[in-house]
């Protein structure tokens, strides 16, 4: 006999359905429980994904209350709830705006400023301290789950954020790099690394396996004692 | 809100379509140029993050090892693309490679691996003569566009996200002024006026039932240029890539197992045990290219020697399970995902739809036959021939980004904004919100599944007349249901109104492959036919160019030029 999975899905539309039954067909993702009620129940349910492989990062949500990609979370037969993302307004059904943390992305200055003597592809060794630090941090997808999950980015729009924070601590690490000091200064004033807490909701929830809390307690350190060499 | 709406305008310089590496190159390089212009992104998903520049895993092909040579990835490229190749924009290709590379490390930030010695690591692909692949671990598309998403805050484009591009529009005198769109999030039509448009929105491999790419991968730009009445070129050439995974009826069914895995010494073994590669190119085995591996799997499947699932075995855990999560990490969490494991054992993969070489004809600056209009990328064809090698597309789509980028300053000079015939305009937006305005009608879903079943059975990786004449009259029919495709409401945000969209270029573009595959009795790469198995230098040196007609396509022939090398035989060894 077929599992069968109930799904609780906050919609937008308060006339709108939201518990559905589907069958469970392992392997299952949260995605494809999100494609079956679309097909075969209700072709009105908004969310949205790209890739389905966990590197494009758009189709987070929370499942059960945590936040994930939708790509990305297995499901198991019995119910299951889908929210969308915590923190940011909501556009329709599962789609919300994610401009506000793209605004806190932009203010860190998110891209390489190259020094000026920069001319060739830098030689760093793989086990150099500079690439040990950095490697680890480096595959975000900016999914936004660090921020969904984040108790202290969804309260009030006065924190930069874990992967913003994340991607700084990057930069700053990176020896190609000619904005170090200014970054630092960006990321330490206030709304910067002082906000965070250690809740560790950023680094528990990062679909990639990176840890934000561990780069902004390196941040923390770096303004204690002065930029790494 | 009426329907349908009058579209809100917007006025630019230049309009990009599409922002995976070729989208966002091109901003780079035409900012670069003239940071006076204003430019508009358009984007069917999130930018940067849509598309399948970011799907890259394995990496990116370029000479820069001095032992290594321009020549030999020259050589490579035409003997993987059997001689089809716009020689042309080969070499330019090849040419350009190592620069955008030495760009990425240099000035947009990306980082990729390096070797014990501190400079830039180089990976064995398959089909090539030298280790040339450079990545960053095995999900390099991640830090490329991460990196190129990064610089459009630097350069601060004008973001249309959201934002599907429905059809280029000319003014009264038949001259370029722009396109029709559709801000999806919100409903809303949309006549972007501009005096440069730039296409790169990719392929539409999508449409076959095993397939890779990312959903917004449905043909849109080629659609759209053949509707313009551009000339594409080489439409059979649909690449499948020998390994993809089988999940099932998951959406993760097609996702790509990266081809680094047949070069760092994979096996592929049918469901007896035996590796069959010694039957179908025993000199390269494995690491023969993807049209001879994919055939060859297909051909296992089809003669009862495949899995229960319908597929075949990659082994690499020949190498020892840390091994192969120290240097496939993503890989092996997929497999994961999926309840098998790649660092321990043998997994379950099928030949995937994967890439469209075929596409609209440009010259080296990405410049086509319609004045203003430049295409980079995917959507371009000949560039690869009959079958790309495994590192050359994001080499392809960057390269040829950054060339159109160059390239927009040239054209726009000269060209002031021009106001669209209103008729078109009309028509293009009456035709978008039609499925909107329906009361009845199919829903697209089933007829996307029938499209994409149709195309793997009778336009798949082995096809014949009889099944191309079925895949002809199926389209036809299908093409009336599409037609008549319903989509419920609200406007806003509205998935399934984006998919019966989608189906109808899909379509559009399955018809121009299906009869150019019809048109080309011989086999050649990535289109092999069973009633005309062999390949036919003599006769069959030429491509074939498709163009939209009175009634329907016209198709014809043109010589292939070996500006720079003599054809050479097929080097498998059966």
């Amino acid at each position: 006999m077929t599992e069968v999975l109930r799904v609780r899905i906050t919609r937008s539309d308060p006339a709108a359905r939201t518990d559905f039954e589907v069958d469970w067909e392992p392997p299952m993702t949260v995605l494809d429980v999100l494609l079956a009620v679309q097909r075969d129940h209700d072709p009105s349910l908004a969310f949205r994904f790209s890739c389905r492989v966990a590197m494009c990062g758009t189709c987070t949500l929370r499942a059960n209350g945590s936040s994930v990609l939708a790509c990305q979370a297995k499901v198991e037969p019995g119910r299951l709830r889908i929210d969308p993302m915590a923190g940011f307004p909501v556009v329709r059904d599962l789609i919300v705006d994610v401009s506000a943390f793209w605004r806190e992305w932009a203010s860190v200055t998110p891209y390489l400023v190259p020094r000026e003597d920069l001319d060739e592809p830098a030689v760093i060794p793989p086990d150099s301290p500079e690439r040990q630090r950095v490697d680890p941090s480096l595959d975000c997808i900016t999914c936004g789950a660090c921020f969904s999950s984040c108790a202290i980015a969804d309260e009030r729009r006065d924190f930069i954020g874990p992967a913003a924070l994340n991607r700084a601590m990057v930069l700053i690490a990176d020896s190609r790099d000619a904005n170090a000091e200014e970054r630092l200064e960006v990321v330490t004033r206030a709304g910067g690394v002082d906000r965070c807490h250690y809740v560790y909701g950023c680094t528990h929830a990062c679909p990639k396996g990176l840890d934000p809390a561990a780069s902004i307690r390196t941040l923390r350190r770096w303004r204690l004692r002065g930029l790494p060499d | 809100m009426d329907f349908p709406t009058e579209p809100d305008i917007i006025d630019t310089d230049i309009a990009v379509i599409g922002t995976g590496g070729a989208g966002l190159m091109c901003v780079l390089h035409a900012h670069a140029a003239d940071p006076g212009l204003s430019i508009a992104l358009v984007s069917k998903g999130a930018v940067g993050r849509s598309g399948c520049t970011r799907m890259v895993q394995g990496g990116y092909n370029a000479v820069l090892d001095p032992s290594d040579s321009i020549e030999a990835h020259f050589r490579d490229t035409l003997d993987g693309g059997k001689y089809l190749n716009d020689q042309e924009l080969a070499w330019t290709l090849v040419n350009d490679a190592p620069r955008v590379i030495h760009e990425l490390e240099t000035r947009v930030g990306c980082f990729f691996d390096r070797g014990p010695d501190g400079r830039i690591h180089q990976k064995a692909f398959a089909g090539q003569s030298y280790d040339r692949t450079v990545h960053r671990g095995d999900l390099t598309g991640i830090e490329i566009m991460g990196r190129l998403r990064d610089q459009m805050f630097r350069v601060g484009p004008r973001e249309l996200e959201d934002v599907r591009a429905l059809d280029l529009v000319r003014d009264e005198n038949g001259e370029l002024a722009g396109l029709t769109a559709l801000d999806w999030r919100t409903g809303r039509a949309m006549l972007i006026r501009a005096r440069v448009v730039v296409v790169a929105t990719g392929g539409a491999a999508t449409m076959w039932k095993i397939a890779a790419p990312a959903r917004e991968k449905t043909g849109d730009g080629v659609a759209m240029c053949y509707r313009a009445g551009l000339p594409l070129r080489d439409m059979e050439m649909l690449q499948f890539h020998p390994t993809g995974l089988l999940a099932g009826s998951s959406r993760l069914t097609g996702a790509v197992l990266e081809e680094g895995l047949r070069g760092a010494g994979a096996r592929l073994l049918n469901a007896d045990g035996e590796r069959y590669m010694s039957r179908y190119d025993a000199g390269r085995m494995e690491r023969s290219t993807r049209d001879v591996v994919a055939r060859a799997s297909y051909t296992e499947i089809m003669s009862g020697r495949g899995t229960e699932s319908g597929g075949v075995r990659i082994d690499i855990s020949h190498l020892g399970a840390e091994e192969v999560e120290r240097r496939f990490p993503g890989m092996v969490a997929r497999t994961r995902q999926v309840g098998q494991d790649l660092a321990t054992g043998p997994v379950e993969v099928s030949p995937t739809a994967h890439f469209h070489m075929g596409g609209v004809m440009i010259d080296r600056d990405c410049r086509t036959e319609l004045a203003g209009l430049l295409v980079a990328g995917e959507d371009a064809g000949g560039t690869h021939g009959a079958n790309r090698l495994g590192g050359n597309g994001v080499a392809e789509s960057t390269v040829y980004g950054a060339r159109s980028g160059d390239q927009v300053v040239h054209e726009a000079a000269g060209r002031p904004l021009r106001e669209p015939d209103p008729a078109e305009v009309a028509e293009s937006i009456r035709g978008a919100y039609a499925p909107l305005l329906r009361d009845s009608g199919p829903l697209p879903f089933a007829l996307t599944t029938e499209l994409k079943e149709l195309m793997w059975e009778r336009c798949g990786v082995v096809r014949d007349r009889e099944g191309l004449l079925a895949a002809r009259t199926g389209l036809e029919r299908l093409a009336e249901r599409v037609a008549l495709v319903r989509a419920p409401h609200p406007p806003a945000a509205n998935y399934t109104w984006q998919e019966a969209l989608d189906l109808g270029n899909q379509v559009t573009v399955a018809r121009l492959v299906v009869e150019s595959a019809l048109a080309r009795e011989e086999s050649r790469g990535a289109h092999y036919r069973a009633d005309f198995p062999e390949r036919r230098d003599d006769s069959w040196l030429r491509y074939i160019v498709a163009r939209s007609g009175t009634d329907g396509a016209e198709l014809s022939t043109r010589p292939v030029e070996p500006t720079r090398l003599a054809p050479a035989p097929e080097v498998t060894t059966p």
